[in-house]
């Protein structure tokens, strides 16, 4: 079984947030106002942060694109009392939101800040898409639905999938015998939105465990470090330095 | 000299109208509750960075005096100190009503309270490695001992003695599970203690302690009952130990965590934004007044000051409560070395709204009015004197809750 993650390059990337609207468009995650952002009460799937060091003349800034860690060793599924936080197989921490009661718990035990409380029920547009297939749940043969949500769940924790949806459907292509590739191996290879918005190139999606993929070959190459390591969380959206 | 009990007779204008504002409270919160949840978007104060807001505080508040008035019962039933008899029952009663509060709290403080039957599915549907879902375990079992206690206790049936020593240590059980909830959450720096659970057990039996004495005074002296001065008096200096252990683990607790080098999150609790609610409340309210009237030689030695004591004692512990959540929560993450520039590096914020605020108010007065029906229908109350006429809770703990 692959293990998915993400390497972003900090050296190519230049700021430009292109990865979070991608994100948004991508998983429907509803827009906030200025002030739904100075609460904190929007959703943010994926962030840009900026940190910056020192003074005028000698300041560094630096951005550092956040999108889920998707740990190996995640607090927020520890702590769900649902089991509406999982990992699946492939390694990426899922949100069952029909499962979810929202108590907020993940929120929390969460290092990184990137779930979300969704406490809007969303207008009938944009969010309510009449072009795709009726939503089937998460549960048994037809785990995950149509993507994105045609309703989305009031009351619940939200946050990022790495797309799991591109990568279901590339999995059940593959098994089907097509020519199809995940990560960022190809040209064409089926991965998260973010990393195929980004300008620069700077995101790359795929399997951890192949020694060949071109993560595991950057990750070789330069000096890979991931956020706050000493929570002992293993991320595996993984970063190289500037 | 056998000790009888009696209920209040409820006739009273003063007790009628005190029902009468606790309903319409009481009701008043249950809207809000249903506006607030069928509204297209939620007028709260949580979000993002401080997730847990106004209403974990009560509950865990809540929680904690339950189990403190337990152990307040135990003095009689487990230790059989027959000088604390005459408010043996009311503290069981108390400690029922106020785990029930508790647990509204939770249920309407959860994104979609319609799941809250799934916190229930103990093995199957939960994740047992949860401290949610093991307390769930904790909350049921504990209500369920505490119904059976109180009929036992009410009808002097012999298991008492049985089930007071289980329904205490379950108590104390419980409130190891809450402290829990929070120790074991190792990304916010203010919770994450091993001593977080003991420290919890240990102010809830102060505080716990503390309410059943202002409580049981009021409503002896509303119901016009003799005021046993003496046996206030000897549980004023039980409070003072209990306080003084408290100080004791919390100093510990955070002098440790200031020692090392990873000390940002106790400097954020101590020298923050939100220092007011920790040196404020917490220190001076928790423990520092209620020490100092405990411990002069005069104040100390009467009634007055002994209640004067623990009513500070009560609102100071919700003080404790409140500065585990808010500095616990609204600390920013520190998600990259240096300063993280806008939101996502400022602190938390938590705006207090009425929405909220009507809601916790509406718990608390749905409480006080089981409280003082219960307390018209079931013998509760010692029932030596003849006189039995009004009866009034003048001291609810509304201004601790409405407080934050």
């Amino acid at each position: 079984m692959a293990r998915y993650g993400m390497v972003i390059d900090l050296d190519k990337c230049v700021g430009c947030q292109a990865c979070s609207l991608a994100c948004k468009s991508e998983n429907n995650v509803p827009f906030g106002s200025p002030g739904e952002q100075k609460r904190r009460v929007d959703i943010y799937w994926h962030k840009v942060i900026a940190a910056s060091e020192g003074k005028y003349p000698t300041q560094s800034m630096e951005m550092i694109p956040m999108p889920c860690m998707h740990c190996d060793h995640p607090p927020c599924v520890n702590v769900c009392p649902v089991k509406a936080t999982y990992k699946r197989e492939d390694g990426i921490v899922m949100q069952n939101t029909r499962r979810c009661i929202g108590c907020r718990y993940c929120i929390i035990a969460c290092p990184y800040g990137v779930r979300n409380f969704n406490d809007k029920a969303q207008e009938e547009t944009p969010y309510q898409r009449a072009d795709l297939p009726e939503d089937m749940g998460l549960d048994g043969d037809k785990f995950y639905g149509p993507w994105p949500f045609p309703h989305r769940t009031r009351g619940v924790v939200e946050k990022c999938t790495y797309c799991f949806h591109r990568i279901s459907a590339a999995e059940k292509q593959i098994e089907e015998g097509e020519d199809v590739v995940i990560g960022s191996d190809r040209p064409d290879g089926v991965v998260p939105a973010c990393v195929e918005a980004c300008p620069t190139g700077a995101r790359f999606f795929g399997d951890l465990d192949n020694p060949d993929s071109v993560v595991s070959q950057l990750m070789a190459t330069r000096d890979p470090f991931v956020l706050k390591e000493a929570q002992g969380t293993n991320p595996k959206t993984i970063y190289l330095p500037r | 000299m056998e000790l009888t009990f009696a209920s209040a007779t409820g006739s009273t204008r003063k007790y009628k109208i005190a029902v009468a504002v606790l309903a319409v409270l009481s009701v008043i919160g249950v809207l809000v509750f249903c506006l607030s949840y069928t509204l297209e978007c939620c007028p709260w104060g949580v979000n993002n960075s401080v997730a847990w807001g106004q209403l974990i505080t009560v509950m865990i508040y809540f929680i904690g005096l339950s189990a403190g008035s337990l152990v307040v019962s135990s003095l009689t039933y487990v230790f059989g100190r027959e000088e604390y008899k005459p408010i043996g029952r009311m503290a069981v009663f108390m400690g029922l009503l106020l785990m029930a509060g508790a647990m509204f709290c939770v249920m309407v403080d959860l994104g979609r309270p319609e799941g809250f039957w799934r916190l229930f599915g103990f093995f199957y549907s939960n994740n047992m490695k949860s401290l949610f879902a093991i307390n769930g375990l904790f909350y049921g079992g504990y209500l369920l001992l505490l119904i059976l206690y109180l009929g036992a206790a009410l009808a002097n049936s012999k298991w008492t003695k049985v089930l007071a020593p289980a329904a205490v240590l379950w108590a104390i059980l419980v409130h190891t599970g809450t402290g829990s909830i929070f120790g074991f959450v190792a990304a916010r720096g203010v919770f994450y203690s091993s001593m977080k659970p003991i420290e919890f057990v240990s102010a809830a039996v102060a505080s716990g302690l503390a309410l059943v004495m202002v409580m049981s005074y009021f409503t002896l002296k509303f119901s016009r009952r003799e005021v046993p001065t003496n046996m206030f008096v000897s549980l004023g200096s039980l409070l003072k130990l209990l306080i003084v252990v408290l100080v004791l683990l919390v100093a510990v607790d955070k002098l440790t965590h200031y020692y090392p080098p990873h000390r940002e999150s106790l400097l954020f609790l101590t020298t923050g934004a939100w220092a007011w609610i920790f040196w404020g409340m917490q220190f001076t309210l928790g423990y520092v007044v209620p020490l100092f009237i405990l411990f002069h030689p005069r104040w100390g030695k009467t009634l007055k000051g002994v209640l004067i004591a623990a009513a500070i004692n009560v609102i100071g512990i919700f003080g404790e409560r409140a500065a585990l959540i808010f500095p616990g929560l609204g600390e920013p993450l520190h998600l990259y070395p240096g300063t993280v520039e806008g939101i996502w590096g400022d602190r938390g914020t938590y705006p207090v709204t009425a929405a909220e605020t009507l809601i916790t108010v509406g718990i608390v007065a749905l409480i006080s009015l089981i409280y003082l029906i219960g307390i018209r229908y079931l013998r509760v109350l010692p029932g030596e004197s003849a006189v039995e006429e009004v009866q009034e809770l003048a001291e609810e703990p509304e201004p601790a809750a409405a407080a934050e």
